[in-house]
């Protein structure tokens, strides 16, 4: 490949609107009829949500060290070949980040490439639902969600520019896959947010536990590839929760 | 005068900018080698350590720098030449300081060529938690400071970055944590022979703060530092550079700035605004723009003309220490060299403005401005509010910081001295929770020095201290802490023969606090004398001898300013809010700056903002002709406050915490269902629907019909004014309370004669057939499906509404409280809108809930339970790593108090699982919560 990589080392974003169902089914709302009254609470909290964050994103590409192996993890992965274990990890060319599971193997498949991707709505968003946890619970769920809705939407901006990007050099991305998913391990978190220098130029920190703060970021990794993707993003078979997910009993995913 | 604080002096350094601006005539002298046992043998806090500060300045140029007189230069970046050099992303560069110290030394050469006096270790991310087990901090520094060495540069600066984990409340680094992992660094770097610590990229300001104060406790090198924003002015967390330049200068910092993020064009700007406000030097170290990657080649948008062009503005500024940040290099710094070495410092005047920081707020008084402090957060004489403090459950406390705020307080004071509580945990705790919801800065109010000490150490700003007195024990132990952590400070005339009944007494007692704080190095514009109201009641004297003492203060101390507490004026009288509000112009004109007051009183904002007008603060009557411009001369818009003791409009007295104020036109007898439904259907009707005020007024109206004296008292004061947004607060009892802000009126609030013989079966019929009912009835349609998860809060919520109106009419211990449960988000986890659900639908049903909210430690939990015997307790776990957190605290719980019986929830829990961490219960949602604590508690 010999077009440029992709690096975004911080941007921010004007996001004027988030789609009012998709808060709604964050708040798990189906057929219930909805007063006037919530309604108005909806618009305004939506509103609100919007004028106080401070959507950012940054984005790094890097070329996969190891194609090769992952061919070979991949067949691992599908039960083609007789190797058992732990597969290898996939390693990036100038990062020290290496991804480890059956699961991100088989997301990368005939990809070259990654593209690392974190977002965030910012503190202030925190900051609010802090101030609402005060007293003002319903006011605190409803704009958890929609702030929830909000992440996602900056999180594909994100994605549209690095399918843009991947356009630009006729190559196809596949979906976001984020540490935690399947079996690629939370620690990934670590590595991935310092390879794109997360803390400093967005304000994403990692707890002990290794959850984001800001709580409404996203962090995820994009395969770069030859062929046009199929994977749906939306696949809860790879998903921990799976066996237990009140959702998934109810007809509905996380992931739309 | 035999008792004058003996403080030594502080460094020269810290002096080189007065109030009113640089003055290079008074230019420091070097002090090569301070002794620190001197120092130590002045200090008159050993709980302080390293106090007074006695800054150790290499030579006399930096001590010229440090004045402000002569310009320094810092080097480029160290990252991006590592980059280019192939440091991997996500590699620790501060290890190549082992691994391969050429390279790093090779770097430091290059800058000090192109002429950097100070270069900066490579040790940015050089702290205990990032290295890990990969290296010590002290092997790093050692290293990392014999690199810089070798490059023979003039200063070495040790890098200090932020932890890289976000502190508390709103990430889960405790402040003791993130003041050891710099204090390590700071001991380090002075062990290993820094000149000077560069503290940089900080986005928080507590956690900047506990940098600082790491390394103010731990070393007496000069301490520069740096924070980041972001073009929006503000940093991650919403601090602006005004309010940096003051918070940062007053806690003591030598040098104050700006770096990273942004190219120089965009910080220009920024850092001017920093000039304007601090009180030490300022420095910029710019970005060279942003990266991209053009044939395999990061390349930065600004090169090295462009870059030193866009310097100019700052030093027009008075910015006289510059470097450079990601990007820069030695080109860049030899750019800026010539340019330096073509310049003499700007000139700079500084604001000489009384200032006070939150987080995000920075509070600013000119000399001749007036300002408000509120006043409500005391438990003195507040039933409530002691209740509230007693046991723990803030929610009634937030409300009155939210309702002061509303009415125009512009100041905090908080103040949590209570006899039967651990005042200083209580009053750290307040302090944390009030940042949450207001960003008004804070004063902390305390007659003990260990919990001022306390609560100042965690505010992340610069609040003010109520109050030192001009006792000597005082002097010795409140001017030290505000010296130290960088606040104001209120002063009050009071002295070891009590308070001097003439102007000239007390105005002895005023100069004798403003000269130790001389002395001490606290600037003029940062102390507020208080000059102690006196009831005009018992003293015919005492208002005139309160208004001279201000004018002799005003005019003999220059720069002082003067706060008044003021209601106590008027204590024994009736209709006090006339004598409150008529002393408080008096006390303006005689020159007081901040009245503590009840904002609530609408008899005393009324005059503050005619004084505004008289004073031409409020341009052109602005803000006058807004609040007054559709007011009627015929109403009295105090009608509430002149039934001293009477009983508040309970219709008017909704949520306290409930956003939305809205005139209360109705009367409490008339229902909004046009009067079709009773007010028993009302309820019922009104908590299905959501909605808050016709449950409240419903309610209201049930209780008037209970009690026949509190009918006529209620539709009396609902006769107000539609239009007067704060008649609800005028009205209520405790503003009028002639003990709300006396501290020595023993009489408490409820001299409300209806609610000393308060019909105790109506508020109980209320809930048992009423409020109940209704919830559970929500409850159903919830569990069908019918209500999804917002309806069930907006019913809880208006059902929230009504409980209220029966509290506040009701006495404390009329009302049979339920069992108490315990609830909290498991330790690691930051998710809690969940339990704060739980809670709310809970207390509805009338439990005691103790919310020790989230990230909290098992043996926190199992404490709470065995100090309130408490026999359910609630879980919530939002992430698979937090669930183990949930089994170590049932496990504790288990050990320790096997009588609580434990329910578990949260998005990734489901029955087999809560039976893996060994619960009792698992609560699907939060409806489930109350059927399980119905079925355990009864």
């Amino acid at each position: 490949m010999s077009a440029d990589e992709l690096v975004i080392p911080r941007e921010s974003l004007q996001i004027a609107s988030v789609d009012r169902r998709e808060v709604l089914r964050y708040l798990g709302h189906r057929e219930q009829e909805l007063t006037s009254e919530f309604e108005a609470l909806l618009d305004e909290t939506i509103a609100r949500c919007l004028n106080v964050a401070t959507p950012r994103m940054a984005l790094r590409s890097f070329a996969l060290a190891n194609t090769e192996s992952a061919a070979a993890v991949n067949d691992a992965a599908y039960g083609t070949t007789a190797t058992a274990g732990e597969p290898a990890a996939l390693r990036l060319v100038g990062s020290q980040l290496e991804l480890v599971g059956c699961d991100i193997a088989k997301h990368l498949a005939g990809a070259d490439r990654v593209v690392l991707m974190a977002v965030t709505t910012g503190n202030a968003i925190d900051q609010e639902l802090r101030r609402l946890s005060f007293g003002n619970s319903l006011e605190q769920l409803v704009f958890d969600a929609a702030a929830t809705a909000l992440v996602e939407r900056v999180a594909d901006v994100a994605e549209a520019r690095v399918r843009d990007w991947a356009a630009s050099m006729q190559r196809f991305t596949s979906w976001r896959f984020s540490p935690g998913y399947g079996d690629l391990p939370l620690e990934t978190q670590r590595l991935l947010l310092a390879s794109l220098d997360a803390t400093r130029q967005l304000g994403i920190t990692l707890t002990d536990s290794l959850l984001m703060a800001p709580t409404k970021s996203v962090s995820a990794i994009m395969g770069v590839h030859a062929v046009p993707q199929s994977g749906m993003a939306s696949s809860c078979s790879i998903c921990s929760l799976f066996e237990f997910c009140t959702q998934r009993l109810q007809g509905r995913t996380c992931c739309g | 005068m035999d008792n004058t604080n003996t403080a030594e002096k502080p460094a020269a350094s810290e002096e080189g900018f007065g109030a009113a601006g640089i003055s290079p005539a008074e230019k420091p002298t070097a002090t090569k080698a301070a002794s620190k046992a001197a120092t130590k043998a002045a200090s008159v806090t050993p709980s302080i350590p390293n106090y007074p500060r006695c800054v150790r300045i290499k030579d006399d140029h930096l001590a010229r720098v440090l004045a402000g007189t002569e310009f320094l230069l810092f080097d480029g970046a160290m990252g991006t030449q590592l980059q280019e050099a192939g440091l991997e992303a996500g590699e620790l560069p501060e290890l190549l300081c082992l691994t391969e110290p050429e390279k790093i030394t090779q770097i430091h050469e290059r800058y000090v060529t192109a002429g950097s006096e100070v270069v900066t270790t490579n040790t940015f991310g050089a702290n205990a938690k990032k290295l890990g087990s990969a290296a010590t901090v002290e092997q790093v520094f050692s290293a990392a400071i014999a690199c810089a060495r070798a490059a023979h540069p003039r200063y070495v600066a040790a890098d200090i970055g932020p932890t890289g984990a976000l502190l508390r409340p709103l990430g889960t680094m405790p402040f003791d944590e993130a003041y050891e992992l710099f204090a390590q660094q700071v001991r380090a770097a002075d062990a290993a022979g820094a000149d000077l610590f560069i503290i940089e990229t900080m986005a928080d300001i507590l956690e900047t703060k506990a940098a600082i104060l790491a390394a103010k406790e731990n070393s007496d090198l000069p301490i520069f530092c740096t924070m980041t924003f972001g073009e929006d002015g503000r940093s991650f967390l919403g601090t602006t550079p005004e309010l940096a330049a003051v918070t940062l200068s007053a806690l003591g910092v030598d040098v104050v700035g700006i770096n990273c993020s942004l190219g120089p064009a965009d910080v220009a700007p920024l850092v001017a605004r920093m000039t304007e406000w601090a009180s030490c030097p300022v420095m910029a170290q710019a970005n060279a723009g942003l990266p991209s990657v053009v044939d395999g080649k990061t390349v930065y948008s600004i090169g090295p003309d462009e870059y030193c062009q866009a310097l100019v503005p700052m030093l027009d500024a008075g910015v006289t220490i510059l470097g450079g940040c990601c990007g820069t290099s030695p080109t860049y710094i030899a750019g800026e060299r010539s340019l330096l070495d073509s310049r003499q410092p700007a000139a700079r005047a500084p604001h000489n403005m009384l200032t006070t920081t939150s987080a995000q707020e920075l509070f600013s008084l000119a000399a001749g401005e007036v300002g408000i402090i509120g006043e409500r957060i005391n438990p003195t004489g507040k039933p409530r509010l002691k209740e509230a403090l007693k046991t723990g459950n803030f929610d009634y406390v937030m409300g009155e910081a939210i309702s002061q705020v509303k009415a125009g307080a512009q100041v905090l004071d908080v103040n949590a001295g209570l006899p039967e509580i651990d005042e200083q945990a209580t009053l750290v705790r307040l302090v944390e929770d009030l940042q949450g919801i207001t960003t008004k800065p804070l004063q902390i109010d305390s007659a003990d020095p260990k919990a001022i000490e306390a609560a100042v150490r965690i505010y992340p700003g610069k609040p003010i201290i109520n109050s030192v007195n001009a006792k000597d024990s005082s002097l010795k132990t409140i001017i030290p802490i505000a010296k130290h952590y960088g606040c104001a400070l209120v002063g009050l005339c009071l002295g070891d023969a009590g308070i001097p009944d003439t102007a000239e007494g007390r105005f002895e007692l005023a100069q004798r606090i403003v000269y130790a704080c001389d002395e001490a190095g606290i600037a003029r514009q940062d102390i507020l004398i208080d000059c102690l109201t006196m009831a005009v009641s018992t003293d015919q004297q005492a208002p005139r001898i309160v208004l001279d003492t201000i004018k002799l203060v005003k005019s003999r101390l220059e720069g002082v300013r003067c706060v008044l507490g003021v209601s106590n004026v008027s204590f024994g009288l009736p209709y006090r809010d006339l004598l409150n509000a008529t002393f408080l112009v008096a006390a303006f004109e005689a020159g007081l700056d901040m009245a503590i007051m009840n904002p609530l009183s609408q008899r005393f904002m009324d005059a503050v903002d005619a004084w505004r007008v008289f004073n031409g603060d409020d341009e052109r009557s602005t803000h006058y002709i807004e609040a007054n411009a559709n007011r009627s001369d015929t109403v009295s818009p105090v009608s509430g406050a002149t039934d001293a003791g009477g009983k508040k409009s309970a219709a008017a007295e909704t949520n306290g915490l409930s956003p939305d104020r809205e005139p209360t036109a109705e009367s409490a007898g008339t229902s909004t269902s046009g009067g079709v439904l009773s007010p028993a259907e009302a309820i019922r009707e009104n908590i299905i629907a959501g909605r808050k005020e016709p449950v409240a007024r419903a309610v209201a109206e049930l209780l008037a019909s209970a009690a026949d004296s509190a009918a006529s008292d209620a539709s009396a004061s609902t006769a107000v004014d539609a239009s007067d947004s704060a008649s609800d607060s005028a009205s209520d009892p405790d503003a009028s309370d002639p003990a709300a802000s006396d501290p020595d009126a023993s009489a408490p609030t409820a001299s409300d004669p209806t609610a000393s013989d308060p019909d105790t079966t109506a508020p109980l019929t209320i809930i048992d057939e009423m409020l109940i009912p209704a919830l559970d009835e929500v409850g159903d349609l919830f569990e069908k499906g019918r209500f999804f998860l917002p309806q069930l809060m907006a019913s809880a919520e208006a059902a929230k509404a009504g409980f209220e109106v029966i509290r506040q009419n009701s006495t404390a211990d009329s009302l049979a409280q339920k069992e108490h449960i315990a609830l909290a988000t498991v330790k690691g986890d930051i998710h809690d809108i969940g339990k704060n659900i739980v809670k709310m639908l809970l207390e509805n049903y009338g439990y005691q809930v103790h919310d020790l909210g989230r990230d909290v430690d098992p043996q926190v939990v199992v404490n709470e339970v065995v100090a309130h015997n408490i026999k359910l307790a609630g879980l919530s776990a939002l992430m698979t790593t937090t669930v183990p957190a949930m089994a170590e605290t049932i496990e504790l719980l288990r050990e320790q108090a096997p009588w609580c019986k434990v329910m578990v929830g949260g998005a990734v829990l489901n029955p087999e699982y809560a039976e893996l961490v060994g619960a009792d219960f698992y609560a699907k949602d939060a409806n489930e919560s109350a059927k399980i604590a119905a079925e355990v508690l009864g």
